[in-house]
């Protein structure tokens, strides 16, 4: 049995997680407070990581003075050649991962921005179909689209830190850049729907038409969920991008979207601790899997059809037994709700006085 | 002035196509009348739908390899069980729970999407189960040659076997539906239901009784569309259900969830759309016929924009294109 490398499992699991993080904050955004049921999380997702192996790959070709289209990434000599220029110099991989993060978020945020144009007038079923097939169009058209690599994808991206030479530093590097941007999108969030914003957001999700007739544009609120979540989670696709150093097309099934599903409605929606927790349960368990799988050796039943039942029988019986997840919905933070607090817990009297 | 040369109009490619365009109509019409029956009466958004067709597949597919069955009809009966079967079990076991316990309809829609994680892998464990103890390769299936089912040519146009059983059973499904729902007590009973159940419970009809049974019959015939699909289609893999969700789904919303005539000229519009529009592109502008689903979600996009299925599912009662001097 080969020696059990804890760090590196660590910062493994750990960069997994964050990704998987961001991705289940943001859908909660959506799902548990805009009640968008965006079953096409990974849409958003693969266009982010599309982006930023794209730009990476091109653009770190295109200013080692090697043409990109002489040389394409996607080819066998493209590859060789990123692999030899990829993170040399420390200003060129830093300010292309900058570069993709932003367009990242922009692309995202703008197709999500887009796609709720048709989806407006509709319940919530339809929103999740139309996302569901969006996605699946997403990958018909990247298998037989030829600069990004077809159905073979892109390889070879080069690393943001891989400059710093030994791969267990710059793995932590990475680990912490993520983890930074799941802390950012964490507090963003929550930020954001404590504010009146916020409580749009919940009014919609409860009553679409009730909050139509208070004067609050809905078709508004949701494109603006939709930008957002979009463009955090285009921002963690292009970190995946990074972390894998490849993309291709059958990375981004629809099973990513359920995996993501299946981790907020077991911490709770409406609860961004809850999906952090939830994120955290799946991935350790997938990671331990992936250790355990290899020592089974060949099985009638794959452990992974297994490990699917499971995921969608949890989340029939989280939704039976325990709708609210493991933690549920919390109470507004806002001035106003801290004041009453206040004064409820000073006694009614002094409340008359103030 | 250079005369325009008129293109010779290829007649046998035309009328093997549209052979092609009408077998699909009504294989949609199989696949999606069960969808529209489904929710009107239950309200639940299924996505185990495209489940009941791979089950209904795989009913025909694990008959004809272990058994050696070359018997449609046989197939169709099993395919009817399993598929039916499965509905009535999802409804008693998950939906009915979650709406006695006052769960919102996209709680409703989101058990059912766990339920077909869950039933998309369960068919992966038991065709592997069933591939390591037969050694016959069930993932990708041939199709299936059916005995006793005759074969036409009407002149030059060739109709197969899988087409002349794909029309019957329309037919014996468009029929069939309609005598239960115009002509018996159970019908009305299940129209009432989807009208208003409340109402239908409070008038006396044994409101669970008519769900199940519609939930038997809806899932039944995508079962029997699965058998269908058998004949049809090149190679059978389990993700046939799930190819054809948007299909499917689309047809259904063009329907608006509600009508079932609708419903019937949905399919004929998605097929034809589909059909002749990618053999129009390909022609004209040389585009991949893989990119065939672009044109049925464009048709998704525009129902939605155009003549959304209002008050199914939720959703706002808003105009996207307000005029002046009209009324709402």
């Amino acid at each position: 049995m080969p020696e059990f490398d804890l760090l590196g499992f660590l910062i493994q699991w750990l960069t997994i997680f964050g990704l998987y993080s961001i991705l289940a904050i943001t859908l909660n955004l959506e799902a548990g407070f805009a009640g968008l049921t965006n079953f096409g999380k990974v849409v958003f997702y693969g266009i982010g990581a599309y982006v930023g192996a794209t730009l990476t790959t091109y653009l770190t070709l295109h200013l080692n003075n090697v043409d990109p289209f002489e040389y394409p990434p996607y080819s066998i000599d493209g590859i060789v050649k990123l692999i030899e220029l990829g993170g040399k110099s420390p200003p060129l991989s830093i300010g292309l991962l900058a570069l993709s993060l932003i367009i990242a978020f922009i692309a995202a945020g703008s197709v999500g921005f887009l796609l709720t144009y048709p989806i407006l007038r509709v319940g919530p079923a339809f929103v999740g179909f139309t996302l569901l097939s969006f996605g699946e169009l997403m990958r018909v058209f990247l298998r037989h689209y030829e600069p990004v690599g077809g159905s073979k994808g892109l390889a070879a991206i080069p690393r943001p830190f891989s400059w710093v030479g030994d791969p267990k530093l710059s793995g932590f590097l990475f680990l912490l850049l993520v983890l930074g941007l799941v802390a950012f999108t964490y507090i963003t969030m929550d930020r954001l729907t404590n504010s009146p914003i916020g409580r749009v957001f919940r009014a919609v999700r409860d009553d679409e038409i009730a909050a139509l007739c208070l004067g609050k544009h809905v078709p508004r609120i949701k494109a603006l969920t939709l930008f957002i979540g979009s463009g955090f989670s285009g921002m963690a696709g292009a970190l995946m991008a990074y972390y894998f150093t490849s993309v291709n097309p059958d990375m981004f099934v629809p099973a990513v979207t359920f995996n993501v599903w299946a981790m907020v409605i077991l911490g709770g929606m409406g609860n961004f601790t809850g999906s952090i927790i939830g994120v955290a349960l799946f991935t350790l368990v997938d990671r331990l899997l992936a250790f355990i799988t290899p020592t089974l050796g060949v099985t009638a039943i794959s452990p992974d059809y297994i490990r699917w039942m499971f995921v969608g029988l949890l989340i029939v019986i989280v939704l039976l037994f325990m709708p609210k997840g493991l933690l549920a919905e919390r109470p507004l933070k806002t001035p106003a709700a801290d004041e009453a607090r206040k004064l409820l817990a000073e006694g009614v009297g002094s409340a008359q006085h103030t | 002035m250079r005369r325009l040369k008129m293109p010779q109009v290829p007649w046998d490619v035309l009328s093997s196509l549209t052979v092609m365009v009408v077998q699909y109509s009504l294989l949609y019409m199989i696949f999606a009348v069960p969808l529209t029956l489904s929710y009107r009466t239950t309200k639940v958004i299924n996505f185990v739908h495209s489940n009941f067709v791979t089950y209904g597949a795989y009913a025909a597919i694990l008959l004809n390899g272990l058994y050696g069955n070359r018997n449609m009809l046989l197939a169709a009966a099993l395919a009817f069980t399993v598929s039916g079967g499965i509905a009535v079990l999802n409804n008693v076991a998950v939906f009915r729970p979650l709406d006695k316990k006052g769960a919102k309809p996209v709680a409703l829609m989101i058990s059912s999407m766990g339920l077909w994680i869950f039933y998309k892998y369960l068919l992966y464990t038991i065709i592997d189960l069933a591939t390591y103890f037969s050694r016959i390769n069930f993932v990708s299936y041939p199709k299936i040659v059916y005995e006793w089912i005759p074969s036409l040519s009407l002149g030059s146009v060739k109709l197969s076997s899988s087409f002349i059983a794909t029309s019957l059973s329309a037919a014996a499904m468009i029929a069939g539906l309609y005598a239960l729902l115009e002509k018996t007590n159970l019908g009305r009973a299940m129209r009432a239901v989807s009208d208003n159940p409340t109402l239908s419970e409070i008038s006396g009809i044994p409101r669970h009784m008519v769900v199940n049974l519609t939930w038997l019959i809806a899932g039944g015939i995508a079962g029997v569309g699965g058998v269908l699909w058998t004949s049809y289609a090149g190679s059978i893999t389990p993700e046939a259900g799930d190819s054809m969700i948007l299909q499917i789904f689309t047809v259904g919303f063009i329907g608006g969830l509600s009508s079932l005539t609708r419903t019937c000229i949905g399919a004929v519009l998605v097929a034809s759309i589909e059909n002749y529009g990618i053999t129009l592109l390909n022609q004209f502008f040389g585009v991949e016929t893989s990119y065939k689903p672009f044109l049925t979600f464009i048709t998704l996009i525009t129902t939605l924009v155009v003549s959304p299925p209002l008050g199914a599912g939720g959703g706002l009662p808003y105009k996207l294109f307000r005029r002046a001097g009209r009324s709402a």
